[in-house]
């Protein structure tokens, strides 16, 4: 990917953080020709967001093209929309990234002796690679597929596109790659999508506990023996105003 | 090289709720216990303190109060033509690892089982004649009997302060509580948790066809209370994690609550930790155990510790394998039908309806772990199966346990799975919807059953246990009958959306939690040609060795399966103390 001609669009990761953490407005030009839902996530964020919270910057785990698909992911995932900024806003790909890099990525307690062999799904999991690892291969493989189907890796391909290319990785149409893609996407890549949103924001995603303000989750640290009655059947006022670790801390 | 220590009266296998309630026995008889666990004390962690006790990821995502299976995991296979495959991370189940044990995570669900499911091979020959068990279904009775265990789950409610509504005290059925119930002494030992949005709507459906739903029983304090022996829990804060976590507030009945700071206070008491048991030593020709063989974590140092009498106390599973790896017994094999080792293994059945209310605040937050409401008119055999086709049953359920946003979020069906319109389904519903549930028996079958794995290999370089298992007829169409019957109650809702009913589906699926409750293995009985314990719970070949948890039920039933357990154990405690004043076969 790295010998292909048209560069400029696989810095956009970092670029957007720039963007995100409103210090380098020149290169939004840059970012808002890249073809994913990104544009106008700035006034979106200062709507939605309610807060002055912004995801963390930079990336231990993903390389720059890594970190460019998983940044197209999340936004086609999660669009800036009067729920939510974008996905990088809301520090999804962060959290995606610090996972990859922590125990979770190096298969803390997850089983890891051979011999390896692949049985029938409802056994689980059974490849010889680490989640960031598997991660990372099915990131290569999934970029492979999009390329020959559009010519393009996953974060330069239209709106559009990049939308049906994961409604297909859902449903497992990506056929013939290795590892295989649907598996991937929804074992691997939807769980830590969905993680992502409605984690604590502690672990770098759910910035400004905004996902657990659209649902409505009123966090911590929930002593609600009065509450369970009071509230029984009624809007609950701790909803509006979730409270997370950090706030304890 | 291995250490041997000094002896010790009796050795335990295992820090969970079996080894704390019979050392509470055993101790209190001046009678010295150790516990040998392989975990920690969980009591002054993370785990236990807030704000970082509130942690969906930590606790539950990632697994951070069970079993690590990098070293020790089960493999499954679903036939016996085939290779059995690690499970590499299991979601299904969630053994418990630490003092206290999957006690330290659990719900708080205490039932006491059917009056008949000790005697469940009578019960259905009776009813139904000897033709209607299928002979692919080893269902036995247990040896034992209701009226037998009953003081012990007296005992065993009071210690626990179990909150609840009585429907049957002495043979009188009591308006408000399970007119199923086995008949119990009096009132529960504390009143009933408060009822839930989704339990009062589902009672009122439940009723207008009626049914005679009431609240589960309860471990989560609706009080402070103070047991029999002194010990404290605190009144519960409804917040919603007790699955999956320690109470910090001291609210939900666990043994590092109730029986280890009680234990510790007794000079004849120790436990052990961090100490992983590899095997028993056995003397076969006098049919006896000497002692435990373990290493100790910390240092990798391994030790022989005598004993004078050995009690399994560890998981299902590990109950079994530790008796297979030690050549205790004969292993079962589902060909000749020989042995009884790892006979009988079941599980439960799962399965349920969502519904969407639009105008109802369920706030699914404001809730405990047992904040259910249930009724048994389809349970286990309190209905005619005459041309069912089938035994057994279930009980259906509203439950609220929790509204941990990253697990328990229900969306309706056909809602895309990202972007806006997830989004709004996620806005729209989460504080709006609620499950009608199901939690049903498992009778046995000739081709389930666990034995030792012969390729794969725990930490220790131990071989793993083998599960083969997968859903069989008889609860197939149980989990088809009993959800027609859900289907009817959600109509009784008048609900805005609601799902289809989801039925159990072979194969058996490791990827998506179902139930912790895993029976069988070591099963008790009358019969050593059918039974690996006696119904003292003593080792048919080893008399100094007494085994107990749910690795002894014969079957399983449409109930959580803490009540009979800590019932058991709580009576194996007595029986090894009178073993120990006159040792003989009980």
């Amino acid at each position: 990917m790295s010998d292909k001609p048209d560069q400029t669009q696989a810095r956009r990761g970092f670029l957007k953080k720039a963007v995100a953490g409103g210090s380098v407005i020149p290169f939004a030009p840059t970012w808002a020709l890249g073809a994913t839902a990104t544009v106008g996530i700035a006034a979106v964020a200062s709507e939605a967001g309610a807060s002055t919270a912004v995801p963390m910057v930079g990336y231990v785990s993903l390389s720059q093209d890594e970190a460019a698909f998983v940044e197209t992911l999340v936004t086609v995932m999660c669009p800036a929309d009067e729920f939510t900024p974008n996905g990088v806003d809301c520090g999804l790909a962060t959290y995606i990234d610090r996972q990859l890099a922590g125990d979770f990525g190096r298969g803390a307690k997850r089983y890891a002796r051979g011999p390896w062999i692949q049985g029938r799904p409802q056994q689980g999991y059974q490849l010889p690679l680490t989640p960031e690892q598997y991660f990372k291969a099915g990131l290569a493989a999934a970029n492979e597929a999009c390329v020959a189907k559009h010519g393009k890796p996953f974060d330069q391909v239209t709106p559009a596109q990049a939308s049906a290319f994961l409604d297909d990785l859902g449903a497992s149409k990506v056929a013939g790659a290795t590892p295989p893609l649907g598996p991937w996407f929804n074992e691997l890549v939807y769980p830590l999508f969905a993680q992502a949103c409605f984690a604590d924001p502690i672990y770098g995603g759910n910035v400004g506990k905004v996902f657990w303000k659209m649902v409505g989750y009123p966090g911590l640290p929930a002593t609600h023996t009065v509450d369970m009655v009071q509230f029984r059947g009624k809007p609950y006022p701790g909803s509006k105003d979730p409270k997370s670790i950090a706030d304890f801390s | 090289m291995i250490k041997k220590l000094p002896g010790k009266t009796v050795v335990m296998v295992g820090g969970g709720l079996t080894a704390g309630l019979a050392a509470r026995q055993l101790t209190g008889k001046n009678i010295d216990v150790l516990v040998l666990e392989r975990g920690t004390d969980h009591s002054k962690g993370a785990e236990a303190r807030l704000p970082t006790q509130r942690d969906e990821l930590r606790w539950d995502t990632h697994q951070g109060l069970v079993q690590d299976w990098s070293v020790q995991t089960y493999t499954l296979r679903y036939s016996g033509n085939e290779m059995a495959l690690p499970v590499r991370w299991m979601e299904a189940f969630l053994p418990g690892e630490g003092l206290g044990g999957a006690a330290n995570h659990w719900n708080g669900h205490t039932w006491r089982w059917s009056e008949y499911d000790p005697e469940i091979r009578s019960r259905n020959e009776s009813r139904y004649g000897k033709a209607a068990i299928p002979k692919d279904m080893p269902l036995q009775d247990w040896g034992t009997t209701y009226k037998e265990m009953r003081p012990y789950h007296e005992l065993f409610e009071k210690l626990f302060g179990i909150a609840g509504k009585a429907g049957n005290i002495n043979g009188k059925i009591v308006p408000g509580g399970d007119p199923f119930e086995a008949p119990r002494d009096g009132e529960y030992a504390q009143k009933p948790l408060e009822l839930t949005l989704a339990g009062m709507t589902f009672k009122a459906a439940a009723e207008q066809l009626g049914y005679k739903p009431f609240p589960t029983p309860a471990a989560n304090s609706s009080s402070a209370y103070t047991n029999p022996d002194g010990m404290k829990l605190g009144a519960c804060q409804y917040c919603g994690h007790c699955e999956r976590f320690i109470c910090e507030a001291q609210a939900k009945a666990s043994p590092e609550v109730l029986l280890y700071p009680l234990l510790k206070t007794r000079k004849n008491f120790e436990a052990r930790l961090n100490c992983h048991v590899l095997g028993l030593t056995y003397d076969r020709a006098g049919k006896k155990v000497t002692g435990v063989h373990y290493v100790d974590r910390l240092t990798g140092q391994e030790y022989e510790q005598p004993a004078d009498v050995v009690m399994l106390g560890a998981f299902t599973m590990t109950n079994t394998k530790l008796l297979l790896t030690s050549k205790i017994g004969t292993p079962y094999d589902p060909v000749s039908q020989t042995g009884v080792v790892g006979k009988n293994f079941c599980y439960q059945l799962g399965g349920g309806i969502n519904l969407f209310m639009k105008d109802k605040w369920f706030n699914p937050y404001l809730a405990t772990g047992s904040t259910q409401v249930y009724m048994d008119e389809f349970n286990n055999d309190n209905f005619d199966h005459a041309g069912l086709g089938f035994l057994g049953g279930a009980g259906i359920n509203a439950s609220m346990f929790s509204g941990r946003p990253i697990a328990q979020r229900r969306l309706p069906p056909g809602t895309p799975r990202w972007g806006t319109a997830w989004k709004k389904a996620n806005a729209d519903w989460y504080q709006h919807s609620m499950n009608i549930g199901m939690q049903g028996s498992c009778y046995p079958h000739r081709e389930n059953y666990i034995d030792l794995d012969p390729t794969y290999s725990d930490a220790y370089g131990q071989p793993l246990i083998r599960m083969n298992f997968d859903w069989r007829e008889n609860e197939l169409k149980l989990s088809k009958y009993v959800a027609a019957k859900q289907t009817e109650i959600a109509k009784a809702f008048n609900a805005d959306i609601v799902s289809p009913a989801s039925t159990m589906q072979a194969p058996f699926d490791i990827r998506y939690y179902q139930s912790t409750h895993i029976t069988g293995g070591t099963i008790m009985g009358k019969d050593p040609g059918t039974s690996v314990v006696s119904p003292h719970l003593q080792h048919w070949d080893a008399q100094n060795l007494f085994v107990v948890g749910a690795s002894v039920f014969a079957h399983n039933s449409g109930y959580n399966p803490t009540g009979p357990l800590a019932a058991l154990a709580l009576r194996v405690g007595d029986d090894m103390a009178a073993y120990i004043e006159r040792p003989r076969i009980l």
